[in-house]
């Protein structure tokens, strides 16, 4: 198998990172692989109900599917102050 | 995740009611809610004036909306705390808000009235919550008497009221656990308080407001940092993740059977009679915030 084949071979495992907005400290991470919403949650050390989990303007449950390239945004919602 | 009432997806998922809803019925599920307190607590009707108190937070721009939409007789009220930043950007998200849904809104300023929060954080040794707190609630109780509005609404959560509520039974605080609830009557001089989202959780309100596309303040109070309640919010949202439901128990099992068990250790108070400068209800000759704008004179 030749080099440029092996490496569009890789390439097709290699995937997209999720990229993770976090409101309201305004920081963003990435994250190699996340299957599910309450992967990330846990990831994140977070309850169901600590934070909205926000897709192209959608709200998202635990149990929904996150894809490769996702942006994810996960706003807290406990009020300081 | 299907939605309970039309199996369409769910958008937003309730473990705390075992339940997860699609947008319009969460809108259906959270209007319901808040009928169903204003109702069970008898705070109001819709022959009052309501003043509602705004800072530009989710909680209390859900209120202000929901309560306008189902018909009562609603105003808005900002107290402008005069914190650079911050308390110009809620200014600008509550005129917006309230100018897009046609709500009279009023603002006091802090600053006019010789008690700017900043001024006050430099020059006095206290906590600034514990000030903050005075200041607002002095003038969200004098607008609202000086201008003839019989109840004032407050956008407390579920998550306020068990976080006090813990903190009142650590504390064993029995004079706070008697008057405790989403109702305190109008009293000497002091307009009835009410909590019409007792029963909604913060995520609900959050919720709430980003499917009704609410523009609110996200950025937390800069003074807030190692605010107690934070603390106790944490510890219950962690019980809340083990045990579903149990904030909401806790606190409407409070309500139906352990509050009027303190009712012999409600706060007698001294006589209240207006302060001599302001003309504002208090037990003291001056009042507290009339206090604080002497001290601010004299340091």
């Amino acid at each position: 198998m030749s080099a440029e084949i092996r490496s569009q071979a890789a390439s097709r495992y290699e995937q997209d990172p999720i990229t993770v907005w976090v409101e309201p400290e305004d920081e963003s991470c990435q994250f190699p692989s996340l299957n599910t919403v309450q992967q990330l949650l846990n990831r994140l050390g977070l309850g169901v109900n600590d934070a909205l989990i926000i897709r192209n303007n959608t709200l998202l449950t635990p149990d929904r599917k996150l894809q490769p390239g996702d942006h994810i945004t996960v706003r807290h919602v406990t009020s300081r102050g | 995740m299907k939605c309970k009432r039309c199996k369409e997806p769910a958008v937003v998922a309730l473990p705390s009611h075992h339940t997860g809803f699609c947008e319009p019925c969460y809108l259906q599920f959270f209007q319901r809610q808040v009928k169903r307190a204003i109702k069970e607590e008898r705070l109001f009707t819709p022959e009052d004036r309501i003043l509602v108190a705004v800072s530009g937070g989710k909680d209390s721009l859900a209120l202000l909306w929901q309560l306008r939409d189902l018909g009562y007789n609603v105003h808005g009220l900002h107290v402008d705390l005069g914190i650079p930043d911050s308390s110009d950007r809620a200014k600008t998200a509550i005129a917006a808000f309230c100018d897009q849904q046609a709500i009279p809104l009023h603002i006091v300023s802090t600053e006019e009235a010789g008690v700017a929060i900043p001024d006050l954080a430099e020059r006095i040794d206290q906590p600034v919550c514990s000030f903050c707190g005075k200041i607002k609630r002095h003038f969200f109780n004098t607008y609202a008497v000086e201008h003839g509005f019989n109840v004032l609404a407050t956008g407390h959560n579920l998550d306020d009221e068990v976080s006090r509520l813990f903190a009142n039974t650590l504390g064993w605080k029995t004079d706070y656990l008697a008057t405790q609830g989403p109702l305190l009557p109008a009293d000497n001089g002091f307009a009835r308080k009410v909590k019409p989202l007792y029963r909604h959780s913060e995520f609900e309100t959050a919720a709430f407001c980003f499917l009704k596309g609410i523009e609110h303040v996200k950025a937390p109070c800069p003074y807030s940092q190692g605010a107690s309640f934070t603390l106790y919010k944490k510890l219950l949202n962690d019980l809340e993740t083990e045990q579903p439901g149990r904030k909401l128990f806790f606190y409407q099992e409070f309500l139906r059977r352990a509050k009027n068990s303190f009712q012999d250790h409600a706060p007698k108070h001294p006589p209240i009679a207006p302060c001599i400068r302001c003309g504002a209800p208090t037990s003291a000759e001056i009042c507290s915030v009339c206090r604080l704008r002497n001290k601010l004179a004299t340091t």
